[in-house]
């Protein structure tokens, strides 16, 4: 039944849609008609996703979705999850992603009636692409043609909290730019007053943020769940998420220059282009099966075509109105300026850079894989060594710009920072040579410090203290930077500095880590709803009186006979303690300690990012 | 910013979708990569065989003769269905040298099983712990690779192999 619904509405959803779209040029809807259909389709394709999450948690084995990826054991959360830990519902709740941005733009002020209709018939015609796409390759609501009263279960890696709210994040980021997109090809169509940049600036920034946070939900699962240690791999599912986070970040500081320059606005566009079509081009290298990570869930090449075709006719549509509707001659930049126009635009090139150092290092295999029928694997070590020496002038940059004027030539106080950082320079050097010097290690602790001690002087000395709501609005580019610097920190140490233990022990046996006893107190197996859990019970710094206990070890699911391993991590502000519990080999177990500095520098400085991007979206 | 410069993305564009679309058409299925292993040499491996731990065979042994190497199991359903091909070969090709790799199977069940289906191989040596596959990069049963006589590994196919591809693609090779 609730099958049927979610067809239904879903098909409904695109009849209206496509109904929408043709309106510019038969109906010509009356704004608040066209308005009122534009959120029925946005109701009716929530509908539909909430008929198929309805369908996973009473587990109707009928839809044969619900079937393929769920299991009647299964905790509620991880039922309701599963509802997108699949690629059919995954992709619906793509779709329903981008009708509930159309829902909320029809809401917008202050913006011309006609632009506002052409921005959501833009959308709609994407809504009939996906929508088909979902119909035709990917439906969810097919129906179990075998009677059965048990599930295939769903895939126990991704029974976790924090990946069920990792994709609705990331697909939030990544979907929010379809308005973006929409919003500049409107713009190019009409042509009118420079309004719709500030329109486009707040949903730019409200994307910007979602894919912010869910990115770093995803690294923080990897980090803990993946058992490796490690937070980033530059996995191909990373990178493709990484590339419109990149352009998105030039795209909000581009628009952040239209106060000072109106030069850059096909810059703009450029980039508003760019950010949905590196999203849906990320959409495609992972549904269609074509990169082989812990993403993908199947290969299906009749999808794969469907997709890149609309990867394609979105992409291609959106440069060669580019191409035919340039935005009026503005006037020349002039770059030799020392000013924050210039500082942004050098920035904005060196992202450019980094996204095609990263979208090749992405798509070389498929490239050799096609000319050669040769398989070569693109990993860390290109990443490493191409993008961060990319991205190093641009932090540098970053330090210093939020002090530059907008116009002129001048530097406030430009004394205060040079005499800081030749300061800071040389105490983070001698750091560095007393505790153990490495290069890698030297730059990013500079760096990472010199971004917030330029920004804090930036703080008090340009503007006044006070808490009100209205200072940290002001002060907020400043904070986004801090928050930048702070990651910078925990990445290079994390990376730099970390530190592996191997250990081989038997139940009862004591080990040192820093000086600090640790006591491999005994195996527990217990058995849970779903699976069974294997752990190491570990107390740490049995010498003091408050020793903390951590427990890793492996889980097993029977029912899809998988291993996953869970890492015991023993969280203190300067370092994590990372657990794992190896094989048991002459009753002896492996147990691997990792010593990871600073890495929660790395979520405190993506917090600090997320609040500053909301932050920025209250400001007008 | 010049035309050249705006027209720019739709060229990367087009070249990023015309591999892809060769990528996807040609039916490559990511989980099974070409073999790393084509036209390079044959790992090195010593084992012994089946009927008498003593007898030995070793890389050197199948240097200089056409080899075609084959793993199977008792276990391993698909291995019989292609077991009569191998006596079609033999009979064939006398010069072929056939060496069968019994994977990861009780010595008296490989027996029985040869025993009962005929034994086709001129050699069949024991890869009781599979370290032998790993290092042909072996994905499941049955895998059969063809060597030169430079020891070269010229072909491969994973599956059971049929007549269709004996004919196709074996042959010509022969």
């Amino acid at each position: 039944m609730s099958s049927l619904v979610g067809f239904l509405s879903l098909i409904f959803a695109i009849v209206i849609n496509f109904y929408l779209f043709l309106s510019r040029y038969i109906f010509k809807f009356q704004k608040q008609k066209f308005n009122f259909f534009i959120r029925l389709s946005s109701l009716l394709t929530l509908l539909s996703f909430f008929s198929l999450m309805y369908a996973y948690v009473i587990s109707d084995f009928s839809n044969y979705n619900v079937f393929q990826n769920s299991h009647s054991n299964k905790p509620l959360i991880y039922k309701i999850s599963g509802t997108w830990g699949n690629h059919e519902g995954s992709m619906l709740l793509w779709l329903c992603i981008l009708s509930i941005f159309s829902f909320f733009f029809s809401f917008t002020k202050n913006i011309e009636d006609d632009f506002q209709k052409l921005t959501l018939i833009i959308q709609a015609f994407l809504h009939i692409l996906f929508g088909l796409f979902i119909v035709f390759t990917s439906n969810p609501f097919l129906v179990n043609s075998i009677l059965v009263n048990e599930g295939l279960g769903l895939n126990p890696i991704l029974q976790d909290p924090g990946l069920a709210v990792h994709p609705p994040i990331l697909y939030a980021g990544y979907v929010g730019y379809s308005i973006v997109f929409s919003i500049a090809i409107a713009g190019l169509f009409q042509n009118t007053d420079d309004e719709w940049l500030y329109v486009a600036k707040k949903w730019s920034l409200i994307s910007w943020t979602f894919l912010t946070g869910g990115i770093a939900l995803g690294s923080y699962w990897a980090y803990y769940e993946l058992g490796w240690g490690g937070w980033w791999f530059w996995d191909p599912v990373e990178n493709i998420s990484l590339m419109p986070w990149i352009a998105g970040l030039a795209l909000v500081h581009s628009l952040m220059m239209v106060r000072g320059e109106q030069a850059i606005k096909k810059w703009i566009v450029f980039l508003s282009i760019l950010c949905f079509s590196l999203s849906v081009f990320g959409t495609f290298l992972v549904r269609s099966g074509i990169l082989t990570s812990v993403h993908s869930f199947a290969a299906d090449a009749s999808r794969g075509i469907f997709i890149l075709l609309i990867f394609f006719i979105v992409t291609g549509f959106g440069f060669l109105v580019f191409l035919l509707k340039e935005p009026k001659k503005s006037n020349a930049l002039n770059l030799l300026f020392i000013n924050k126009v210039s500082a942004l635009v050098i920035n904005n090139i060196l992202m450019i850079i980094a996204i095609l150092t990263i979208l090749l290092g992405t798509i070389y295999p498929i490239i050799i894989e096609v000319l050669y029928n040769k398989r070569i694997s693109v990993g860390g070590p290109y990443f490493n060594s191409t993008v961060i020496p990319i991205m190093i002038p641009g932090f540098l940059l970053m330090s210093i710009a939020p002090i530059l004027s907008w116009q002129t030539n001048k530097i406030k106080s430009s004394k205060k920072y040079v005499l800081s950082f030749i300061v800071l320079s040389v105490v983070v050097l001698l750091q560095s040579y007393f505790l153990n010097f490495n290069t890698w290690g030297f730059i990013g602790l500079l760096l990472g410090l010199w971004i917030i001690l330029a920004s804090m002087i930036a703080i008090f000395t340009s503007y006044k203290i006070k808490f009100s709501f209205k200072f940290f609005q002001v002060i907020n580019p400043h904070v986004a930077h801090i928050g930048v610097g702070i990651a910078i920190i925990g990445i290079t140490c994390s990376s730099v500095f970390q530190n592996e233990l191997d250990f081989n022990l038997n139940e009862g046996d004591k080990f040192n880590i820093n000086g600090k006893t640790v006591l491999f107190e005994k195996i527990e197996t217990t058995n849970e709803i779903n699976f069974q859990s294997l752990r190491g019970k570990f107390l740490f710094d049995i010498e003091n009186n408050q020793s903390k206990e951590i427990e890793a070890g492996k889980n097993y699911y029977p029912v899809s006979k998988m291993i996953t391993s869970e890492a015991g991590i023993l969280h203190q502000w300067n370092k994590d303690i990372y657990f794992i519990l190896g094989d048991q080999k002459n009753n002896e177990w492996f147990v691997k300690v990792l010593i990871n500095p600073f890495v929660s520098f790395i979520w405190l400085g993506v917090i600090i990012m997320v609040y500053a991007g909301l932050i920025a979206v209250s400001r007008r | 910013m010049s035309r050249i410069f705006i027209l720019t993305p739709l060229i990367v564009l087009l070249i990023i979708c015309i591999f892809s679309l060769v990528y996807l058409l040609s039916g490559k299925d990511p989980n099974k990569p070409p073999s790393a292993l084509l036209n390079k040499d044959v790992p090195i491996f010593e084992s012994s065989s089946l009927y008498n731990a003593k007898d030995i065979i070793k890389t050197k042994d199948i240097k200089n003769k056409k080899t075609l190497i084959n793993f199977f199991a008792s276990w391993c359903s698909p291995c019989k269905i292609e077991h009569p091909l191998f006596f079609e070969i033999r009979r064939k090709y006398p010069e072929l040298y056939l060496l069968g790799f019994n994977h990861k199977d009780p010595t008296s069940d490989a027996k029985k099983y040869l025993k009962d289906d005929g034994n086709p191989y001129d050699f069949v040596g024991v890869d009781s712990d599979g370290l032998i596959a790993l290092e042909f990069g072996v994905f499941g049963l049955p895998e059969t690779y063809l060597i030169n006589e430079d020891g070269k590994i010229i072909y491969k196919f994973m599956g059971p192999i049929t007549m269709d591809i004996l004919k196709n693609e074996i042959e010509p090779l022969l």
